[in-house]
């Protein structure tokens, strides 16, 4: 079936790291067809890996797999080695999987620090629970700044931010949810060229954390700047998988356009 | 890596008086300007209008439906609607007549009788519109009719009278500071709306409802448990409506089961208070201007002898002109 393991894997399995999650024959049958297929994909931390392919290809099942949207029809995800089993997205957030759609799942109507804090509210006092809201204020900016996002005032509202601050909001979420894995879905499909660079500046940021990365792309220029590997699927296989030192965009275009020759 | 510049400019340049009005306090800002404006022409119109006993007047008269409104604002803002409001003020009403009348619990006895009606339709309600994804307008419409129906029907479509000193006192005695006197109802409509403001200003729960008026989808991702904040949310709404179900009944000396409904009134003051019906955005201080502000209204025109017919007509018009007004400011 799938060859993916024969190709040459990324740095972290040459240096014999344990992947911090590892999808192992990951296969999701909807009746006769199959939207993913004996897929098996390391992901290390420190480490960005781009997923490309065309429409259809399984890329978007495969990372609703690993968060927990979706079960595999077989297969199995290991955490640091160990099987684990995500019946809900709940289960891979409690696995400090992050996923950020492309809808980015902000609540426009609050502030950055709101948002950045949904969910993970500093709080005070029973039963009430009163917000603390200068210390997160306080601590959304410190975040906002080590991260080198540019958002003036943590007490923006989201619906006045730009498309490249809103998923700088997400990632930063993200960051302060303490994810270990944070998947991507197309994060640079609606943003201009400077907002571009700089979201592709802080998943590097990301990856000097020491956070493993996974990123759907459909841009060969972003995915050749920040990933380190290159995963090609094609009818729900995963065909090739690559160094992105070791392959050039025309490969990867003619894995995506033709499959494996 | 290069470091990383400030991203694109913020597209906030509006003007600041623009980005006022567009805010939620805008909102509040705007219809304080209005109430300042109805009462300078009320005085001018009519010398019996500004004066302690009529403002006193006039916050009793408002009570019963800002209580209602103070605590469905929450649900409203967290996008959800409770058209049984009115259905369930009687209820409680008659409830509280009724447990008065053969419980021989006393006034708290009554007080929790006419309670648990909120509670219980509340938690029907929050099921069917969190839980099995009804919707909420359909909904909360035919509660009213059930609860209507039960109320008229436990009721032998009879008043309830109340002789009860102490239940009698709940509206119709007066907290006195000083050389004031301020009618219970008041109170107790400036107490749930201070409780309503604490919560959403202070409270983790208060930004859950303001979360999840804004995005649901998005608080579910983020480990919120959507469902149940919204169960409670009608609860919340539907306990407020029976409390002022309770005030409205010491107000009267009885449980009423056939009054008309309330409801459109309670919401129209809370959409006209800026809470916007698909969720998200408001404020409990625009709740409380609104109410004031129809109240006024009704007040001044009774004064200046225009009838109560009218008067509606006149409600209809505020509500429809600030919905406008609100459709329009988003063009600019």
């Amino acid at each position: 079936m799938s060859v993916a393991s024969l190709d040459a894997g990324g740095e972290g399995r040459a240096a014999g790291r344990v992947p911090f999650l590892e999808a192992r024959n990951v296969t999701k049958r909807y009746g006769g067809l199959f939207a993913v297929r004996d897929v098996t994909l390391p992901l290390y931390p420190g480490e960005v890996v781009g997923i490309v392919g065309d429409n259809g290809a399984g890329k978007s099942t495969f990372i609703k797999i690993l968060a927990g949207d979706h079960e595999p029809t077989s297969g199995d995800l290991l955490i640091e080695g160990r099987p684990v089993r995500f019946a809900r997205p709940r289960d891979a957030k409690r696995a400090q999987i992050e996923t950020i759609y492309q809808d980015l799942a902000l609540c426009e109507n609050l502030s950055v620090m709101d948002n950045v804090f949904l969910g993970h509210e500093i709080t005070s006092g029973l039963p009430f629970r009163f917000l603390r809201r200068a210390r997160m204020h306080a601590e959304t900016r410190i975040l906002l700044d080590d991260l080198g996002i540019g958002i003036p005032s943590t007490h923006e509202i989201v619906v006045n931010l730009s498309g490249g601050q809103r998923q700088a909001t997400a990632l930063a979420r993200v960051a302060k949810a303490g994810a270990k894995l944070v998947i991507l879905d197309e994060p640079t499909a609606a943003l201009g060229v400077r907002e571009t660079r700089a979201l592709l500046d802080l998943v590097l940021r990301f990856r000097e954390q020491g956070k493993a990365i996974l990123v759907i792309s459909h841009e060969m220029r972003d995915v050749f700047e920040i990933t380190d590997r290159i995963a090609v699927f094609k009818r729900g296989e995963l065909i090739a998988d690559r160094r992105t030192k070791e392959t050039t965009p025309d490969e990867i275009v003619s894995l995506i356009m033709r499959g494996r020759q | 890596m290069t470091s990383i510049p400030s991203n694109a400019a913020t597209t906030t340049s509006a003007p600041g008086l623009l980005r006022l009005a567009r805010s939620q306090e805008g909102v509040v800002v705007v219809l304080l300007v209005a109430l300042f404006a109805l009462v300078l022409v009320f005085t001018m119109a009519s010398p019996y209008f500004l004066d302690f006993r009529n403002a006193m007047n006039i916050g009793r008269a408002v009570s019963i439906i800002g209580i209602a409104a103070a605590f469905t604002t929450l649900l409203m803002i967290a996008g959800g609607l409770d058209l049984s409001i009115g259905a369930v003020m009687n209820a409680a009403g008659v409830a509280a007549a009724i447990a008065l009348q053969s419980s021989g619990l006393g006034v708290p006895g009554a007080i929790l009788a006419g309670l648990s009606v909120g509670i219980v339709v509340g938690f029907v309600n929050g099921v069917f519109v969190a839980k099995l994804g009804v919707n909420p307008l359909i909904m909360t419409i035919a509660m009213q009719f059930i609860v209507r129906g039960l109320t008229l029907g436990l009721s032998a479509s009879a008043s309830k009278i109340i002789t009860d000193p102490l239940f009698l006192a709940i509206a119709q005695s007066y907290f006195r500071i000083g050389s004031i006197s301020i009618p219970a109802p008041l109170v107790w409509m400036l107490l749930s709306m201070a409780l309503v403001w604490g919560i959403l200003r202070f409270t983790l729960f208060g930004k859950y409802v303001y979360a999840i008026g804004g995005k649901a989808s998005a608080c579910r991702r983020a480990g919120i448990n959507v469902d149940r904040h919204t169960i409670l949310l009608y609860v919340i709404s539907a306990t407020g409506a029976a409390f002022a179900g309770i005030v409205l009944a010491s107000l009267q000396g009885a449980g009423i089961p056939y009054g008309a409904g309330n409801e459109l009134s309670v919401i129209a003051a809370v959409i006209l208070g800026g809470v916007s019906l698909s969720g998200g955005v408001g404020l409990i201080e625009g709740t409380l201007v609104a109410v004031l502000l129809v109240g006024v209204l009704k007040n001044g025109m009774t004064l200046l002898g225009i009838s109560s017919v009218f008067q509606m007509v006149a409600e209809g018009l505020v509500l429809a002109t600030a919905v406008t007004l609100d459709r329009l400011k988003k063009r600019f």
